[in-house]
């Protein structure tokens, strides 16, 4: 972990600054959606919590169904986001949610054009249902948070593993558990279930699940996910092991030699490190590492994924309270 | 935002804020709204009752076959006998106990066998059309017709494969529903709902005499080629013949001494096909390494910059041979000289200037450009340009109202232009040996996967304007429409990154002349 703050701190950096910036000037903040929206922190009444950040993700090994492989026609694919976000605290117990990505694709290999572009906005709604002192020690919260995503631009869907993403309108149903200890302990678990909307394709006809389907309309298997993360979390520094899960309710394989499509069946297993840490000197800044290794799955890469990045909170202070 | 209702039962706090309940109704409004997943896996068609029930077809002129008499099929028996009265009195008991899914059959059959056998081809056509997967080596396995299950499966329905077959398919149901057509105003034997006053006429009247049944023989005729060329699909392939046979029986359409003859007529028709199809040069359209050698050794000797596979490992040129299959209206020399001249040289000023066009063009494209390479992208797990052409043909056959001979016409001149043209157009491809855009400039990266074998000229242009030309011959008040398609689907492969200018406005007028020769054979076919 260590090493990795020094490896990726740099290049990043320039581009994360600029578009703080840009995040302040809009008040639009950049936060990591996973991260806001799957957490059990709610910000304080008015406070503001808004930045940049850098996700690099990377797979050269895919499975194609659940055969493992890889792929000279594509090499490693590279997927780089830059994630505008923000959050608001409008009350105590209910945190408004804005986050606005830029993805870029790229392939190593082969001939097969990259894609950038804007990808999905997503709005949420968090909502403190529950919160309960554990004696002297802590206190567990229930939350709940309802969040949809919108194709902010007409990206296609049908150049997968490039696309941008799967151009589909979701809605979310997430419900999370958190216990944090007045010692730094910090143990979260969230699950959110996803209805996807149906997605248009730009061909009359396709072929997926065995079945040539007469339509350009493609539908969307819903997704359930679970997220688990235990570790230190004080004084504006967060140190956790991160474990999640998704699992795609339908959709076909990929077949072999094929392209993925759309509304495959994509199942994966990720584990890895969440490090937030208060930067000296610059107030109300912290700093954002978080590793993720996906090392099972069905019709996904075996991404190597780095988040990156810097979050402003106003005020502070509060957000730390348990 | 400030309306919440506190409970505080004994230290424990519950906040319930009013704006979740609203949120959640909200949200489940909004999904049941978005997640209407109900997507159709066959076209809506209407039931088809004919205009006109082309009583002289089976004079129309033969492709293959030298005459209906070709085929033998004995007279019927008259239908006061005693063994017809009993083939009624099965038909009627069948009827009075109708499932629900033999009632969806016989709708589903009902819009017409030829269009419901070629909406079924095309899905088989797109799931063989799956290129073999690399071996560790870095070589490519050969899919095995003698083991078609095994990995890769047999066929790879690639372009050529899948127009071939199409055009066999096409060309043995139609022979075989002329030869039908023939003996049904011969016999002239009524349908059983006819002869039979208890029988109900549950598809609509066709005014075509009985037997032998047009159901049986399209349901015989597309058992035994789609097997040949889809033998991984058998299972799939006998159900829909038995459920198209039982859906005609059923109907009070025929009986089945109706469907036995057609299915006789069916399968030796057949066999005439299948033994042309074997002895047509696919056997041998991959060639061999030192053939493949040959080509790029033919193209270095001209001066030009041989084409190389781009594909990861390289991939053997697909198919490089099927220039010399056996094509259905033109002769091997008019393949010859439908061979347009050659592409600007690959060290000519004309070629750099062709090759920028592209990586300016894949670079800076619209959306709605983009929309037009997907949407004639016809790659991997699709039914190939020829099935894309066949499914625009589709409403304007059923929107026509034809009988199944006719509609079978259609489809069989139709695939006969887009298997020439395919013929022509490999034999193009190959004698020029043509490298693609993204070989000769690293910097253009494709929209689309990039098709393995070379550019000049492009397929999509060449079968798209054979296809456009036969349909416009078939349908005139179409025509407008099909050749802006074929325009669009030529200028989609410039868009995509694949071909030079030159490979679509040649490949475009290569394909128009191979559709000529199929509508010269239309005019003359007895069938106006």
């Amino acid at each position: 972990m260590i090493s990795l703050v020094s490896k990726n701190r740099r290049k990043p950096y320039k581009k994360i600054l600029s578009s703080i910036c840009f995040a302040l000037l809009v008040l639009l903040c950049p936060s990591l959606r996973a991260q806001t929206i799957d957490d059990g922190i709610m910000l304080a009444d008015k406070t503001l919590c808004a930045g940049a950040i850098y996700t690099h993700d990377s797979w050269n090994q895919y499975w194609e169904g659940s055969l493992e492989r890889v792929n000279g026609n594509i090499g490693t694919i590279t997927t780089q986001t830059i994630t505008m976000a923000a959050t608001y605290g409008v009350t105590s117990w209910f945190d408004a949610i804005v986050n606005v990505p830029y993805v870029w694709t790229n392939a190593s290999e082969g001939v097969l054009h990259g894609q950038a572009g804007f990808q999905d906005l997503t709005l949420a709604a968090k909502f403190k249902a529950i919160s309960v002192p554990v004696g002297h020690h802590g206190a567990l919260r229930a939350m709940a948070v309802l969040s949809g995503t919108l194709p902010m631009t007409n990206y296609t869907p049908d150049l997968q593993p490039l696309s941008l993403g799967a151009n589909s309108k979701t809605i979310s149903a997430r419900t999370t558990l958190n216990y944090l200890g007045r010692r730094g302990l910090y143990i979260n678990g969230t699950a959110a279930y996803t209805f996807r909307g149906n997605v248009t394709l730009d061909r009359p006809s396709y072929f997926t699940n065995n079945q040539l389907y007469l339509s350009n309309e493609v539908a969307m298997p819903n997704q359930f996910n679970f997220a688990t993360s235990i570790g230190y979390r004080k004084n504006n520094l967060s140190i956790l092991g991160d474990y999640s899960q998704q699992q795609t309710r339908g959709g076909g394989d990929i077949r072999l030699q094929d392209l993925p499509f759309v509304s495959n069946r994509t199942n994966f297993s990720k584990a890895g490190a969440t490090l937030k840490l208060p930067i000296p000197k610059l107030k109300n800044m912290q700093y954002w590492l978080i590793y993720s290794n996906t090392f099972q799955g069905r019709n996904v890469g075996q991404s190597n994924t780095i988040t990156t990045g810097l979050m402003y909170t106003l005020p502070f202070e509060k957000r730390a309270k348990p | 935002m400030n309306v919440k209702m506190t409970l505080k039962p004994r230290g424990l706090r519950i906040s319930i804020p009013r704006p979740i309940s609203i949120a959640i109704v909200f949200i489940f409004s909004l999904a049941s709204s978005s997640c209407n997943k109900d997507i159709p896996s066959t076209e809506v068609l209407p039931a088809v009752t004919p205009a006109n029930a082309d009583a002289t077809a089976g004079s129309w002129k033969m492709i293959v076959l030298t005459g209906p008499t070709q085929v033998p099929v004995p007279s019927p028996a008259p239908t006061n006998d005693p063994g017809y009265q009993s083939e009624l009195a099965t038909i009627k008991s069948a009827q009075a106990n109708l499932t629900d899914a033999q009632k969806t059959a016989i709708t589903y059959w009902s819009s017409g066998g030829v269009l419901r056998w070629n909406e079924i081809m095309r899905e088989l056509a797109a799931r063989s059309d799956l290129p073999p997967s690399p071996n560790p080596d870095g070589s490519y396995p050969v899919p095995n017709p003698a083991n078609p299950f095994a990995n890769p499966q047999f066929p790879f329905s690639n372009p050529p494969y899948a127009v071939r077959a199409y055009s066999n398919v096409a060309v043995a149901q139609y022979e075989a529903l002329k030869v039908a057509w023939y003996y049904k105003f011969l016999y002239n034997r009524p349908s059983p709902s006819k002869v039979g006053t208890s029988i109900q006429s549950l598809m609509p009247t066709t005014g075509v005499p009985s037997y032998p049944s047009e159901d049986a023989v399209e349901a015989a005729v597309n058992t035994v080629l789609l097997t040949l060329l889809f033998p991984t699909s058998v299972d799939e392939i006998n159900a829909k013949a038995a459920e198209q046979q039982q859906a005609a029986l059923l109907s009070g359409r025929a009986s089945p001494s109706d469907i036995a003859a057609g299915v006789a007529l069916g399968n030796a028709v057949a066999a005439i096909i299948a033994t042309r199809a074997a002895s047509d040069g696919m056997k041998a359209a991959a060639g061999t390494p030192a053939i493949w050698q040959a080509l790029a050794d033919g193209a270095t000797a001209r001066g030009e910059i041989p084409w190389i596979s781009q594909d990861g490992p390289p991939r053997p040129p697909q198919l490089p041979l099927f220039g010399q299959v056996k094509a259905w209206m033109l002769t091997p020399t008019d393949i010859l000289n439908e061979r347009p001249g050659p592409p600007p040289s690959t060290s000519s000023t004309q070629m750099k200037t062709e090759t920028a066009e592209v990586l300016n063009t894949v670079n800076n494209l619209t959306r709605d450009q983009l929309a037009t390479v997907y949407k004639w992208a016809d790659g991997a797990s699709t039914p190939t340009p020829s099935g894309h052409w066949d499914a625009i043909a589709a409403p304007y056959i059923s929107a026509a109202s034809y009988s199944e001979v006719r509609s079978a016409r259609v489809y069989a001149l139709l695939n006969m232009a887009l298997h020439d043209a395919g013929v022509a157009c490999w034999d193009t491809k190959y004698f020029y040996f043509n490298p693609r855009p993204s070989q000769l400039d690293p910097n253009i990266k494709t929209q689309t996967s990039l098709p393995n074998f070379p550019s000049y000229v492009s397929g999509h242009s060449d079968f798209s304007a054979a296809g456009a030309d036969v349909l416009s011959y078939l349908f005139p008040s179409g025509a407008t429409y099909f050749n802006a398609q074929a325009q669009e689907a030529a200028m989609s492969r410039l868009y995509g990154g694949i071909h030079y200018r030159s490979d679509i406005t040649v490949g475009l007028v290569q394909g128009q002349r191979i559709g000529e020769y199929t509508v010269r054979f239309a005019k003359t076919d007895g069938a106006n």
